[in-house]
């Protein structure tokens, strides 16, 4: 019997700005319910590979969603489809409250309200500090609240592939951490996972998979646990 | 001596034409909600919605009812097509807002150009929608075409409050506004959202040009003054929001028409850009935004 297609399959994909190669031909697979984690230095290209994947940032090269070519789509065609992305810095709609930011995360389910609800007790339940600050402009929280909301605006859409570009920056140990937990609950009940960091010892405990990137390309494929025997990057991403 | 008599008058034909002001500051928000991008070509949806509704009504001969349901959609087409044709290519190519907004300046003079070849240079009127009238109050009179401009004022405020702030589509675009890549990941089609946010506002601007040709003429160069002061009524209301741009306008309305009686007529344009200046110096945010602002310090 032939095996199920992965998740996401990127094959030689690449992405420029203007002249510069941000991103080299770049292939990489994350199977369903897989949590893949991308490191790499500043400017090795990651989140070039996920603004290219979906299609923010122009590329060339193939892109197959379990198993159909998705290459061509807008990107919110791509969301229609599952694959959601919390940007760098979050992306929220600072202008509007919490539960108008989580309502738009739901566009995709149309005017279903049933639905809606349902997504938005899910989001309240594993963040139960967005339902206490629901009617507060998306603006005035902190750092780690803004994070929990552009997670969950992004559960809000269903998304099939949650891919997420350094969700730990900016915030304080205990809070980076409380996200990453988050995430692993979250992988642990089948969602796939392709997680952006760039010094994350927190997310290769949770990853299965590790890619690190240098300079565009792809430099190490290995699985997460085995980190620790290379000694270099154990120094660089576990202290 | 300013007569009393007369400054009321001019306050009441102020305020209609303040209401004007404000219902195309409305069609400035919509397209700067959805994109970012100042329109300012807003001025000549207001002329083509006077000159389409008169030509519909002399040259077909319909009731003004039917030239006014037919000209709304004509009108809100000029605008998708300014969308396809003028600013797309250019959002497609990554210009800049800036160079964007310039383009639709551009546009502005272009469509004057074409209006003035294909019907001339005549400035053209038509009757009020009521017949009668005006309404007598002490020797102030009030024409009944007010009402309507009043009645047509207040639904749009309500239904724009009720369409940005309750419905999908509306909040959609509102998010396209603030972070269009965010909107895009979310599943928002931007482009179809920019798309009709020049349809809604050109419709708007030609309900504003259909509402005031009875109390004011209408030619294929108003474009210019209209826009003017509707942009300026958007940013006395800090720009975005429908309420406070028909404040803003309502202020700016009023405003003019006691410069007028206080100082000539010459002076109405020096008072309403004294009024963007002041405004703009003490309220960079629009004079709402400002208000609560202090309201909230004190507080």
């Amino acid at each position: 019997m032939a095996s199920a297609p992965p998740l996401l399959e990127l094959r030689d994909l690449s992405a420029s700005y203007g002249h510069v190669q941000a991103l080299k031909p770049t292939s990489l697979t994350v199977a369903e319910g897989e949590l893949v984690t991308i490191l790499g230095p500043n400017g090795a290209g990651k989140s070039t590979l996920l603004r290219a994947v979906t299609r923010l940032t122009p590329g060339t090269g193939q892109i197959l969603f379990q198993g159909r070519d998705v290459s061509r789509l807008a990107t919110h065609r791509l969301s229609e489809l599952g694959i959601i992305m919390v940007q760098e810095g979050r992306g929220l709609f600072s202008q509007m409250t919490v539960r108008e930011n989580l309502i738009l995360g739901g566009y995709n389910a149309g005017g279903d309200r049933v639905l809606l609800e349902a997504r938005l007790q899910q989001v309240f339940d594993l963040f139960p500090r967005l339902k206490e600050r629901v009617d507060q402009l998306s603006s005035s929280m902190s750092g780690g609240e803004q994070q929990m909301l552009a997670i969950g605006r992004a559960l809000m859409a269903g998304p099939k592939l949650l891919m997420l570009d350094e969700p730990s920056l900016g915030l304080a140990p205990r809070v980076a951490a409380e996200i990453i937990a988050t995430l692993g609950e979250l992988n642990c009940s089948g969602l796939g996972i392709l997680l952006v960091e760039q010094k994350a010892p927190l997310a290769l405990r949770l990853a299965k998979r590790v890619y690190v990137l240098s300079l565009g390309r792809v430099a190490v494929e290995l699985p997460a646990n085995e980190i620790g025997s290379h000694h270099d990057l154990a120094r660089y991403y576990l202290h | 001596m300013i007569d009393a008599v007369q400054l009321a008058q001019n306050l009441v034909n102020g305020f209609g034409l303040g209401l004007i002001y404000g219902l195309i500051g409305i069609g400035f928000c919509v397209i700067y909600n959805a994109s970012g991008i100042v329109n300012f070509a807003q001025g000549v949806f207001v002329m083509l919605g006077g000159m389409v509704c008169h030509t519909l009504l002399s040259r077909l001969g319909l009731p003004i009812s039917a030239a006014a349901v037919l000209t709304i959609p004509v009108v809100a087409v000029i605008g998708i097509l300014m969308e396809i044709l003028i600013v797309r290519p250019m959002w497609n190519r990554g210009a800049s807002t800036f160079a964007i907004i310039l383009a639709t300046l551009a546009t502005q003079m272009l469509i004057e150009q074409i209006t003035l070849l294909t019907l001339g240079d005549q400035p053209r009127t038509y009757d009020s929608f009521t017949a009668g009238g005006p309404l007598k109050l002490g020797g102030v009179a009030i024409s009944y075409q007010l009402f309507w401009v009043l009645g047509f004022g207040t639904l749009m405020v309500a239904g724009l409050w009720l369409f940005f702030t309750r419905s999908r589509m509306g909040r959609a675009l509102r998010a396209c506004s603030q972070n269009a890549e965010a909107a895009a990941l979310l599943g928002i089609p931007v482009k179809r959202m920019l798309l009709a946010s020049f349809a809604l506002s050109a419709a708007l601007g030609a309900i504003a040009g259909i509402l005031v040709t009875p109390s004011q003429i209408t030619a294929y160069n108003v474009g210019t003054p209209y826009g003017v002061n509707g942009f300026i009524a958007a940013i006395i209301g800090g720009f975005g929001s429908a309420s406070g741009a028909v404040a803003g306008g309502l202020l700016l309305g009023i405003l003019q028409a006691f410069a007028i009686v206080a100082f000539g007529a010459g002076f109405k344009n020096v008072a309403a850009l004294t009024v963007l200046l002041i405004v703009l110096l003490v309220f960079p945010n629009g004079i709402f935004a400002g208000v609560k602002s202090l309201w909230a310090r004190r507080t």
